[in-house]
């Protein structure tokens, strides 16, 4: 596929990891704002009598669906997420070593990057650990508030809390990578500037490549 | 200047003219009330005890719901906890923190005993403590109460060997001194009060407010850096437009473009 530009594009997102994406974002935005509301004053009215605190409960199933859908819809590529976010090599801890120079928008002396960055595979598995403490004291709170000594009540909302400003950073520093690469084309259409992937995962490129001889040839 | 509720059960009457004074003073809803009188009954019979328990907020000074309200629509004022209602999110922490059961749930927030804010700061007294006939409720500065429960309970203990005050100490020390007939278990109240959970202290004072910052200084620092950052790449990639384009394009074999 050929962009607009006249750069060649590659793939970089299925639809359906696309939709998943869009549905944990949107569920997140509701479930920040939502939460925000309980425990911050000026947005309180919001909370009282009880309707944003219904949106989060309906948002927090979106967000609890997301990697159960992300696994029915997209099997291999869920295998993919999971094998490579907890995957470094000897680039990687290199490429960490010089991650100053990445956030400071120069890629030019990056080592080689597979199709996740190492940064991204940092990134997705502390969203998927600080998630799972989430969703996990998220159901306590839900379902067993009342069950709860006030001192248990409070070690499940502060750690709620803390897994939510974990998360929160995670978004802002997610959106500063998009911004500063021009990523957003990824989740929207899918597609990204194959010279752009050569500069930033030039072994991706090759994997690519490699499957493509490989497929001609066969 | 700490105030405080004197409550003297030994001259209670059980004649709720106070729940009701509260209730239509305070205009609560149907179904809500401040004041409840509750009669306690423990052992088996003959051998019984109890007695009335009004059981009303007690203003802890080391309030648990001040501490668990994420808000702040709960504070401490003059020796009473208020609750500011407009602050409240109805999260519910305070109805399940309290050690006495006091806040509950009304119309969505929180409900209780706030020692009627809007009498006294314009000089005038809670409603219970106007309507009770047997004086068995006042209301004046800590240590004239503290001295007046003293008072009382030298008077009742000729008909009440057991008879103590209540609320001199517990749970940091109480902004409603009771005079009770007996130990306070008998009428159900609790002896000690647990304190107050320090994890409650710390995420409400520390990790909330330290969250939002965190979170304003990144998004405002990491939005200025985003700015420069993008201005860097975008200078490299120029550089490496007019310099290393060709190289780039000769490694270009794969796929069907161009």
């Amino acid at each position: 596929m050929t962009g607009s530009n006249g750069d060649q594009q590659i793939l970089r997102y299925r639809k359906r990891q696309r939709f998943i994406h869009l549905l944990m974002a949107s569920s997140f935005l509701v479930l920040l704002f939502t939460g925000l509301a309980l425990v911050w004053s000026p947005l309180a009215w919001l909370a009282a009598g009880g309707w944003s605190r219904y949106l989060h409960r309906i948002f927090a199933v979106g967000f609890m669906a997301v990697p159960v859908l992300y696994v029915v819809l997209h099997p291999a590529g869920a295998k993919e997420l999971l094998r490579e976010s907890f995957s470094y090599d000897r680039d990687d801890v290199a490429w960490f070593q010089k991650m100053y120079r990445y956030a400071l928008g120069r890629t030019a002396e990056m080592p080689p990057q597979g199709r996740l960055n190492a940064g991204q595979k940092l990134h997705h598995s502390a969203v998927m650990v600080f998630s799972a403490l989430m969703v996990i004291t998220g159901l306590i709170l839900w379902w067993l508030k009342f069950g709860l000594a006030p001192t248990q009540l409070a070690w499940t909302a502060m750690i709620h809390d803390l897994s939510m400003l974990a998360l929160t950073l995670l978004l802002v520093g997610h959106i500063f990578f998009t911004f500063v690469y021009t990523a957003w084309s990824s989740m929207a259409s899918g597609y990204v500037s194959k010279e752009d992937m050569e500069l930033e995962h030039s072994k991706w490129v090759e994997e690519l490549e490699t499957e493509a001889a490989e497929e001609a040839s066969a | 200047m700490e105030y405080a509720f004197l409550l003297d059960m030994t001259r209670c009457v059980g004649c709720e003219a106070c729940v009701v004074a509260c209730k239509a003073g305070n205009e609560l809803p149907i179904g809500r009330q401040y004041i409840e009188l509750i009669d306690q009954v423990s052992g088996t019979f003959p051998d019984l005890t109890g007695g009335l328990q009004n059981h009303r907020c007690y203003h802890c000074t080391d309030a648990t719901c001040v501490a668990v309200c994420p808000t702040g629509a709960l504070f401490k004022e003059d020796g009473f906890t208020r609750l500011n209602r407009d602050a409240c999110s109805g999260c519910g922490y305070c109805v399940q923190s309290c050690p006495y059961g006091v806040p509950k749930m009304s119309g969505g927030r929180s409900s209780k005993c706030d020692a009627c804010a809007s009498n006294v700061s314009g000089g005038g007294r809670p409603w219970c403590v106007q309507t009770c006939p047997a004086q068995a409720l006042e209301y004046a500065e800590r240590d004239k109460i503290l001295a007046e429960a003293q008072k009382r309970l030298d008077a009742a203990k000729a008909h009440h060997p057991n008879a103590q005050i209540y609320g001199e100490t517990q749970a940091g020390g109480l902004g409603l001194i009771v005079v009770l007939p007996d130990d306070p278990e008998v009428f159900g109240i609790p002896a000690d009060p647990p304190p107050t959970p320090v994890v409650a202290d710390v995420w409400k004072n520390v990790i909330q407010p330290v969250s939002m910052g965190a979170t304003a200084v990144a998004a405002v620092g990491l939005g200025v850096l985003g700015v420069i950052a993008r201005r860097n790449h975008l200078a490299e990639l120029e550089e490496i437009e007019e310099n290393g384009h060709a190289e780039v394009s000769a490694s270009d074999s794969m796929g069907e473009g161009e």
